[in-house]
């Protein structure tokens, strides 16, 4: 279980695969509104990104993985938490 | 201004105006598969662009305007079903809106509406409902996203080029399933070797969130890598009809372009630059100009000690003089641009300036080749636009009345320019009803514009002159082209600031010819800012020698006047007071102020109260009642608006 819902906000933990992407936009459609917090995610397969381009939830970062957060997380409506 | 925002508008402009042309050439020349291919790019690369900035609406309607030209060209939509109007309108609107984003850096308000409308039009030339999918055709041109992406980043890229390095930009379009295949995009471009820059945009547009289906990829990856080519297709390897390479050129993103004559054989390279630039240079010119002058009286003072001396420096004084004289006309000359760049414009605003007041017109430019300065031909914009529109409001008659008068139901406008030594000529002739001097009496009699003897006392070319008097408008009803206030008053005040002039001759019956003439340059005169009294005057700095301060003690009687000494010559000293006519004043303090100026071969002292900065000033030649006045040069709007008077001192001395 890579995506996880502490309250509002759903935390991506670790290397999230092409599953992950189905399971992140059924919390994220369940409750619009909700956050994704990157700190604890590894690499993220080009779904997942895909469903936070697509429906812009608040992110929260810095993302964990480098590449995620150099090039990925500047595209992402973020909010870095330090 | 942002860098790449004025660059887009140069080149925002520049597409639209070179689209407008082609259509208008399809509506003169009938079908041309190489104007529409043209206009087709134009919108497309323009489209393209606007993409960077806020400018959504203008972005939409260009779109529907690119798939109807598209369609046009695939013979999809017939080539006379009437698809011009819609698009000249589309290019017209971004026009504006250019102009509006430039001015306050967002659309209007109403852009989304008129937005909306323009590309309900423009869908309506479609035939169905012809909506690219997602597989919809790809842009046609690679190279326009390659420059884009590159805009985006254009540091990094500067400096990877820089360094010697070429960039290439990639395009990955991966399939819509691809996720069942079992690629991962991203995962791809990690291991794409020195990424410079990665951005990852929808194909179309995200669907409501609600709909929105993770199992469809509907994303376009796009990145800069400054690593070999060969390496970048080798990571792409297993997905190479997804991907398109293309090396930047080193120039991609500098605003250099070349441009092939027509003949297409000999090639002139066109290099773009800020004509801020040039104004700096003209600046640097001119100092020299002025700092060459004080050599001319060092060799001289030299010659008095060492004729051998004096006369090489004369000599290198001379040379000197030659090339800031050639140079000062070169920079001068770089500023020179053809009315062509105005007047292109016309053709497109005369057609919908017709259409909308019903009169069918048949427009010529003449002589649009004529070359002049940049600010008169950015100037002319304005008050010809105006004459222009009045002429097919107020010259061309209506129908029925050119039928009565026996007159070919097309009514002619013509603008034609001509170029007469240091002026250009332009005039704006129509062949309609033309100025009648009686009614143009009668109105100003009405308005209470003159006195009843004062008007009965003016020949009918004052009469004429009438209608660029403030306020005064013979048009019996107000259009929403023309007659708004903005009259022709306000097209001799523009033509006056640029230094030139406005004239009218009219045939009644016949129609009405006007008549600029400017000059080819607008001249910057430096003068030196003087104060006398509570006056101040600017004084050429040509004319002056030095400046100097001096006890008053050393200020010497001699005969009826005064004079001091400097470098060891007694020079006669006059004071400008005096010589303006100004009330005589007692010297304050101890010290005088003046300057020495150059009146023929003998320099003179003239005094004045003060002096302040110096400037860089359009000298406009004197005109109306002072244009008679002796000892001066002209005048000269300054900054804070106030007028300065600029002495012509040798004449004022006599």
């Amino acid at each position: 279980m890579t995506v996880v819902l502490e309250g509002d906000i759903i935390r991506l933990r670790g290397d999230c695969p092409v599953a992950d992407a189905e399971a992140l936009v059924a919390r994220l459609q369940e409750a619009p509104g909700r956050a994704v917090d990157l700190t604890g995610a590894g690499m993220l397969h080009t779904a997942v990104v895909q469903v936070l381009l697509a429906l812009q939830p608040q992110v929260v970062g810095p993302a964990g993985h480098p590449f995620v957060d150099r090039w990925i997380a500047p595209l992402l409506p973020m909010h870095r938490s330090g | 201004m942002d860098e790449l925002l004025a660059q887009f508008l140069i080149e925002g402009r520049e597409l639209l105006q070179q689209a407008s042309e082609d259509l208008l050439a399809l509506e003169r020349e009938g079908h041309s598969p190489a104007r529409l291919d043209s206009a087709f790019r134009a919108v497309h690369t323009l489209k393209g662009s606007v993409g960077l900035f806020d400018l959504a609406p203008m972005g939409k309607a260009l779109h529907a305007a690119e798939d109807v030209l598209d369609a046009v060209r695939g013979q999809r939509v017939d080539a006379g079903s009437g698809f011009l109007d819609p698009v000249l309108a589309c290019l017209g609107a971004c026009e504006a809106w250019l102009d509006a984003f430039e001015r306050h850096g967002v659309l209007p308000p109403s852009a989304v509406e008129k937005g909306r409308q323009l590309e309900a039009a423009l869908r309506g030339c479609m035939p169905g409902a012809e909506v690219p999918g997602l597989d919809g055709p790809v842009p046609a041109l690679p190279t326009d996203w390659a420059a884009a992406l590159a805009a985006t980043q254009a540091e990094a890229v500067a400096a990877a080029q820089g360094a010697g390095m070429t960039v290439t930009a990639l395009r990955y379009l991966p399939d819509a399933d691809c996720f069942f295949l079992g690629d991962d995009p991203l995962a791809l471009m990690r291991g794409l070797p020195e990424l410079v820059a990665l951005r990852i945009e929808p194909r179309s547009p995200w669907p409501p969130a609600a709909e929105f289906s993770p199992f469809t990829c509907n994303l376009m990856l796009e990145a800069l890598s400054t690593a070999p080519e060969e390496e970048i297709r080798r990571v792409f390897r297993f997905v190479p009809d997804q991907i398109t390479l293309v090396e930047l050129p080193a120039s991609a993103i500098a605003t250099t372009t070349v441009a092939l004559d027509g003949a297409g054989e000999a090639s002139a390279r066109v290099l773009r630059v800020d004509a801020a630039r040039i104004d700096r240079l003209l600046d640097v010119v001119g100092e020299m100009m002025v700092a060459k002058n004080a050599l001319a009286s060092l060799a001289a003072r030299v010659g008095a000690i060492d004729a051998g001396l004096g006369r090489a420096l004369a000599d290198n004084q001379a040379a000197m003089e030659r090339l800031a004289g050639e140079m000062h006309r070169t920079v001068i000359g770089l500023r020179m641009v053809p009315l062509s760049q105005t007047f292109r414009r016309f053709p497109r605003l005369m057609r919908e300036t017709a259409a909308e007041l019903g009169k069918p017109i048949d427009f010529q430019i003449h002589g649009d080749e004529v070359e002049a300065d940049k600010a008169v031909v950015e100037g002319l914009f304005q008050p010809l636009l105006h004459l222009l529109r009045n002429a097919v409001d107020h010259g061309i008659e209506a129908a029925p009345r050119r039928a009565a008068a026996a007159k070919p139901a097309t009514g002619q406008v013509t603008l034609r320019a001509s170029r007469r030594g240091d002026q250009i000529l332009v005039m704006v002739a129509d062949d309609g009803a033309g100025l009648d001097p009686a009614a143009l009496r009668a109105a100003a009699l009405r308005r209470g514009l003159l006195t009843p003897a004062a008007i009965s006392a003016l020949d009918d070319a004052a009469a004429l002159d009438l209608v660029f008097a403030p306020g005064f408008s013979t048009a019996s009803t107000v259009t929403a082209l023309s007659g708004r206030g903005v009259g022709m008053d306000a097209v001799r005040t523009a033509v006056e600031d640029l230094g030139g002039r406005v004239s009218l001759s009219s045939v009644p019956g016949g129609g009405t010819t006007v008549q600029l003439v400017l000059p080819r340059a607008t001249v910057v005169t430096t003068v030196l800012v003087i104060r006398v009294g509570e006056e101040r005057f600017g004084i050429p700095i040509e004319a002056v020698v030095e400046s100097l301060r001096l006890p008053v003690a050393m200020i010497q009687p001699i005969g009826g006047g005064e004079a001091f000494v400097s470098r060891g010559r007694t020079l006669p000293l006059l004071r400008l007071a005096d010589l303006l006519g100004l009330p005589p004043r007692p010297r304050q303090g101890t010290v005088a102020r003046l300057l020495v100026v150059r009146c023929g071969d003998q320099p003179v002292g003239i005094e004045v109260d003060g002096f302040s900065e110096r400037m860089d000033l359009l000298l406009r030649p004197m005109s109306g009642l002072l244009s008679g006045m002796a000892g001066l040069s002209g005048s000269a709007l300054m900054a804070d608006g106030r007028v300065l008077l600029v002495l012509d001192v040798p004449e004022l001395v006599g």
